[in-house]
């Protein structure tokens, strides 16, 4: 889980707490990591507050819950379904996180930073649950995505 | 009088019996004595049995009272309603859910559960309630709509604005014991510390003396009794009301008043008064709420007076107590005049007790009972829901769990939804089996889901929604009939270099021999053969020959395959008659199915659980949002735009002007030989409904899937909130116009003009321009539709 962790920060991030909304992993520099969508509501915002606090104070089923509730609210909005995803991989659900990112690739219409990130969560996952050769084409196509 | 000699004997037999153990030698004399006096060897064994039993209801007592006090049912609560600027509900819906939920009108909401609306503006005064993340304060609010859209949410007072708020979920039902006894339990600290003031001075003045019994007071009772030559008066110490509340049936034999007697001082001997009178009050009954039994005064407060225990004033306290002695007998809406009355005595004779002071008295006997009259059932019979969702929580619990732990269980039911698809369900299977002629024979199943959580909102399995019997959503497997072809059709589409919409299918009769040698030769539904016709077409119309001859082209076992994917649950047999539906699955099933249609090619376990928590609010298991990617979205999209056609245009074409046109619609019917099952599975952007109809011994209805199942499906969906389907642009997609007659593309202006997916260099090159010289009247509504479509 460690080794898990320090790989996730190396790509998705490195420090210091900038107060943004959103899943920011324990280790993660949360300027890097992915911002909700312009349109998010506040309601939503909120929530994602709420989330990313439980998640900083390591209750990861609280942060859960909260952000069913934003997908409840948003179910089109892609990055809560990264979101997901992400805390997903942190709690070690790989199969859950993998389904969630390509649910949130599917509606990320074009975004490709979040579908690299969301690519990346994949590979991760892949790698995880012992799919090298997936993980690899994963990584490419994060890589693909991140240069466009 | 009579009895003190034997008390007496028994006493010094005690002591004897205590020496005995000391010296054997001195026993066998002892025995000798007894033996030798008259009755002795009777009284010897009377003695050794009575005291044998007394040593058993110790353990009785002990056993029951300290290791499970009260089996506590589970409670079953709906989703909670989530309100925030922006939201998509209308006042009327605010206005059902506050209903439902007991809130009740006032002209100054104050008290929480209370409400007033003017127009589109509500104030409303919040309950308070726990969630599994965190509690939901009391707080006054006020809401304002525009149209069906929240538009501002404040703090009544301070006029902050509130960013989202939770109302408390509606109870919908609890998992009982066989008892069917229900309670909210209290501590002794959390009770109005004049309650047991008043339950001392009322039911047992010597509580704090005596040890189990009052012997005066049952012979006060006696002598009352016999003067007035019926039992008018009870000498019942509340220990011993307890003892007979909880241990005892309710059978008036000398056995069971004797056990009673030995009981009581045996729980006296073990604990202590605090703890006798907190059970009390948490094991009295109070109460009936249809088949529930409400027990303790923390339920009756809820019950009554809407209200926690801790809340009430003397005068609700005073009510509570007077429910004591018969609950029937003093029914607060059908003898109001002899509740009050009675109140009035348990008010006197506090006062007279020193229990409250002249003032109060006089002031709570000018005081109405002010029994909350509103108070429904608290608990809402949704038969099919709950069935369902004992079955997904047995996988984890079993049944003396759910009904003996306390479990809060919260459910994805909505019961706005679950109301409406009730109603509906109602009034159109009962014209449809009149016009039928069918004799209350036309059976239905509806399931209505939500199409990104997974969530079940409502399930109905009856044509009487309230009765629980027969879950014909989980239970009836039937044939699917034409909600096949989607699954035909999507198997051939997800090989686009062969077939797209504008593949040409014949549509000419068919003739299979299957291994015995039978031949089966399929019709059309309208016994017309079509000669060569679209795919998209076939699909459209739901014509049987082409598909058929689609599905033996594309190969079981790839259709196979996609049906597995879809969330079929077992292998499909390879013979050809399963192209046309001769495959039985559930509505459940179906909906399963279909979710991943509406999905996008994602699958998710269709759920109808939240969370589950213990007794103290902790959470016990949560039923996680969970998805796969079970088919490539670009293929599901490409079926989709034709199941949007079939709504458009095709065999579901009647529900569209029963629903707002901005909302795009997909869908599939389905009838099966003879009639005999009416489908309809159909899906928005937001939500997914399937319906059955049919008849429990499969006779047939005279229904096809568009005059059945089709037409209760709009009732439901009319009163959704709902979003329309959308497509998600892709590298790879292109929805263009085509004209499926022509194979060509053509432009939005055109009669005949289609909006059909393909993908990237599968569409058509060449274009007609209206060479019919027909042009759509409205083209603004298509270019619209077009740009809903595709965001």
């Amino acid at each position: 889980m460690k080794k898990l962790l320090l790989i996730v920060s190396g790509l998705l991030l490195t420090s210091c707490a900038v107060k943004q909304p959103g899943v920011v992993l324990p280790g993660e520099d949360p300027a890097k990591t992915i911002a909700p969508d312009r349109g998010t509501s506040s309601a939503v915002i909120t929530l994602l507050d709420k989330a990313r606090d439980a998640t900083r104070a390591g209750d990861y089923q609280r942060a859960e819950v909260l952000l069913e509730r934003t997908v409840r609210i948003e179910p089109r909005n892609a990055s809560l379904w990264h979101y997901m995803a992400k805390l997903r991989l942190h709690q070690g659900r790989y199969d859950e996180a993998i389904g969630l990112s390509s649910k949130s690739n599917n509606l990320a219409r074009g975004n490709s930073k979040l579908m690299a990130d969301n690519w990346r969560i994949i590979a991760h996952a892949r790698y995880q649950s012992g799919d090298r050769q997936g993980a690899e084409q994963a990584q490419d196509r994060a890589r693909q995505l991140q240069a466009q | 009088m009579a009895k003190r000699p034997t008390r007496k004997r028994k006493k010094k037999s005690r002591k004897k019996k205590v020496k005995t153990r000391k010296s054997t030698s001195r026993s066998s004399g002892w025995f000798a004595k007894i033996r030798q006096w008259p009755w002795g060897k009777a009284a010897l064994v009377l003695l050794i049995l009575f005291v044998g039993y007394t040593v058993y209801l110790d353990f009785v007592v002990r056993d029951q009272f300290e290791h499970n006090r009260w089996s506590l049912p589970a409670h079953v609560y709906s989703r909670p309603l989530e309100v925030y600027e922006g939201a998509r509900l209308s006042p009327e819906s605010l206005e059902r859910e506050l209903n439902i939920l007991n809130y009740r009108y006032a002209f100054a909401p104050r008290d929480p559960g209370t409400f007033q609306r003017s127009g589109n503006e509500f104030v409303v005064a919040t309950r308070k309630f726990r969630f599994w993340d965190t509690e939901e304060a009391e707080r006054r609010i006020q809401i304002r709509f525009s149209g069906d859209i929240i538009t501002s949410l404040k703090e009544a007072d301070s006029g902050r604005d509130i960013t989202l708020l939770r109302f408390d979920p509606v109870l919908i039902g609890g998992i009982y014991p066989s008892h069917r006894e229900d309670r909210l339990l209290v501590k002794l600290d959390e009770v109005p510390p004049l309650l047991p003031k008043i339950l001392v001075a009322v039911e047992d003045r010597k509580f704090h003396e005596h040890h189990g019994v009052n012997l005066m007071a049952i012979g006060r009772a006696l002598i009352a009794n016999i003067k007035a030559g019926k039992s008018v008066q009870g000498g019942s110490t509340i220990t011993q009301q307890l003892v007979k509340n909880y241990f005892l049936t309710n059978e008036r034999t000398l056995r069971r008043k004797f056990n009673e007697v030995i009981m009581s001082v045996l729980l006296e001997l073990h604990y202590d008064k605090q703890e006798i009178m907190q059970a009390y009050i948490n094991e009295v009954y109070l109460g009936q709420d249809v088949s529930r039994a409400i027990h303790g005064f923390g339920l009756a407060s809820r019950f009554y007076f809407d209200k926690p225990l801790a809340q009430l004033d003397l005068n609700q306290l005073a009510t509570l107590v007077a429910l004591i002695r018969g609950p029937s007998f003093y029914h607060p809406e059908r003898h109001p005049d002899r509740l009050k009355k009675r109140r009035d005595i348990i008010l006197d004779v506090s006062h007279e007790q020193g229990v409250i002071t002249k003032q109060e008295l006089v002031a709570a006997k000018q005081l109405p009972l002010r029994v909350n009259k509103q108070r429904h059932s608290a608990t809402t019979p949704h038969p099919a829901f709950m069935d369902l969702l004992r079955r997904q929580l047995r996988e984890y619990y079993p049944d003396s769990m759910l009904s003996s732990e306390g479990l809060r269980i919260f459910t994805t039911l909505d019961p706005l939804v679950q109301r409406d698809a009730e109603k509906h369900v109602r009034q159109r299977v009962d014209s449809l089996d009149r016009q039928k002629q069918l004799d209350e024979q036309l059976q239905v199943a509806a399931i209505v889901t939500n199409v990104n959580s997974a969530e079940i909102l409502a399930l109905v399995s009856d044509r009487n929604t309230q009765f629980a019997g027969y879950n014909r959503a989980l239970d009836a497997s039937r044939p699917i009939g034409s909600l096949m072809k989607p699954v035909v059709y999507l198997s051939a589409l997800r090989q686009p270099n062969k077939y797209n919409w504008l593949t040409q299918l014949n549509d000419t009769s068919i003739h299979l021999k299957d291994p015995s040698g039978d031949v089966w030769s399929p019709k059309n539904y309208d016994n017309i053969s079509h000669g060569m016709v679209p795919m998209i077409t076939a699909l459209t119309q739901s014509y049987n020959q082409a598909t058929v001859r689609l599905g033996l082209d594309v190969g079981f076992e790839k259709i196979n395959e996609t049906y597995l994917q879809l969330g079929g649950e077992k292998q499909l047999p390879a013979y050809p008659a399963i192209l046309l539906g001769a495959v039985e699955m559930t509505p459940m099933q179906v909906a399963q199915m279909y979710q991943t249609f509406a999905a996008n090619g994602f699958r998710s376990p269709l759920r109808s659980i939240r969370e589950v928590l213990n007794a103290n609010g902790e959470p016990l298991r949560r039923y996680p949002i969970k998805v796969q990617q079970a088919i490539d979205s670009q293929s599901v999209q490409l079926i989709n735009s034709g199941l949007i056609q079939v709504v458009e245009a095709g065999t579901a074409s009647s529900v569209r002007p029963r629903i707002a046109q901005d909302i795009i619609l997909a869908g599939k019917t389905g009838t099966t030989d003879d009639l005999r099952d009416s489908w309809f599975a159909g899906f928005s952007g937001s939500h997914l409904g399937v319906v059955w109809m049919g008849t429990d011994d499969n006779q047939s209805t005279g229904l096809t899937g568009s005059s059945g199942a089709l037409r209760l499906w709009g009732d439901i969906f009319r009163d959704l909130t709902l979003t329309g389907v959308q497509l998600e642009a892709t590298d790879d997609l292109v929805v263009v116009p085509v004209n499926p007659g022509s194979g060509k593309l053509t432009s939005i202006e055109c009669e005949g003009a289609v909006y059909l997916a393909f993908v990237q260099g599968t569409e058509p090159v060449e274009s007609d321009s209206c060479t019919s010289g027909k042009i759509k009247e409205q083209i603004e509504d298509t270019v619209n539709w077009f740009k809903r479509l595709f965001r």
